[in-house]
């Protein structure tokens, strides 16, 4: 499998590691009143679709970035690979 | 008391391998430097580098040369790049590279001396990207990967930022306690086109 690194270009899927649904950088905020179940939600709780996934991918045998890579889980076809960084960057402006 | 006198090893000797069309050698005179840009730091940096070096950091996955010391910029990731230069001047420093990189940016990065981390070998000759892109996973073909292009990756399962210094010339460094696991993957590749 071929990642397309938003700034390196073509990389072997053997040069990252896979964490898991890119839902993980929405982490609950800790003083929330429901905060418990908002954690436990976050930490257990995990779609498995099949079909359309965002995921975090990190380039450990490269540049060390995060990725948020969109990849179809049942044809492995990669439709869009972003910097995690960016991402959170921009959601932090958009909601302040 | 005897007065001992320890003195550092390189990782490979300095040993060079030989065959037709490439050669690999160990690279004996070089240290290396690895600089990180401060949060909102990287036009502070752009300056002290200009001024020290007359030049900017690298963009990811270029190098860039400075004006003394023989001075290669590796650009490894947006925030970090390695600094690759001539010794010659450590003496003077008590042999620490980092001191005389500090001397040269001032304060303007976070700079660590990687010089014992790594081997550093250069494989050169008209056979030689026959003999690496067996084993490198980068398209070294000089129309993806030329003079002034480096990429860290994976070769023989062993960490490696590969650099194309000239045509048919590269740089590599990989981890210094797998040197000789290192040599060896370039040696049995070599042996293989040779």
């Amino acid at each position: 499998m071929i990642i397309n690194h938003p700034l390196l270009g073509p990389r072997d899927a053997a040069e990252f590691v896979y964490l898991g649904d890119a839902a993980l950088l929405n982490r609950p905020d800790w003083q929330a009143s429901d905060a418990a179940e908002q954690f436990y939600d976050y930490q257990y709780l995990r779609d498995n679709p099949a079909g359309d996934h965002r995921e975090l991918w990190y380039h450990e045998q490269g540049d060390r970035s995060w990725l948020i890579v969109a990849r179809n889980t049942l044809s492995h076809e990669i439709t869009k690979v972003e910097l995690a960084r960016d991402v959170a960057r921009a959601r932090k402006q958009a909601h302040g | 008391m005897t007065e001992l006198i320890l003195k550092s090893q390189l990782p490979l000797d300095g040993r060079s391998l030989n065959y037709p069309g490439i050669t690999i050698e160990e690279i004996t005179d070089q240290s290396l430097v690895s600089i990180a840009v401060p949060i909102d730091g990287a036009a502070e940096l752009n300056a002290a580098l200009q001024s020290a070096y007359g030049t900017e950091r690298p963009a990811v996955g270029k190098c860039t040369n400075g004006s003394m010391d023989n001075a290669i910029f590796l650009g490894l990731s947006q925030d970090q790049f390695f600094i690759m230069f001539d010794d010659a001047k450590l003496n003077d420093k008590g042999g620490d590279p980092a001191a005389l990189i500090r001397d040269s940016i001032g304060h303007a990065a976070y700079v660590v001396d990687q010089s014992d981390g790594w081997v550093m070998t250069r494989v050169s000759g008209d056979s030689c990207r026959a003999a690496l892109e067996r084993i490198c996973p980068i398209d070294l073909h000089p129309a993806m990967f030329s003079t002034g292009n480096v990429a860290r990756t994976v070769m023989e399962h062993l960490a490696t930022i590969i650099v194309c210094q000239a045509p048919d010339t590269y740089i590599l460094l990989s981890p210094r306690s797998s040197a000789n696991s290192f040599l060896h993957a370039l040696d049995t590749s070599a042996k293989n086109v040779a």
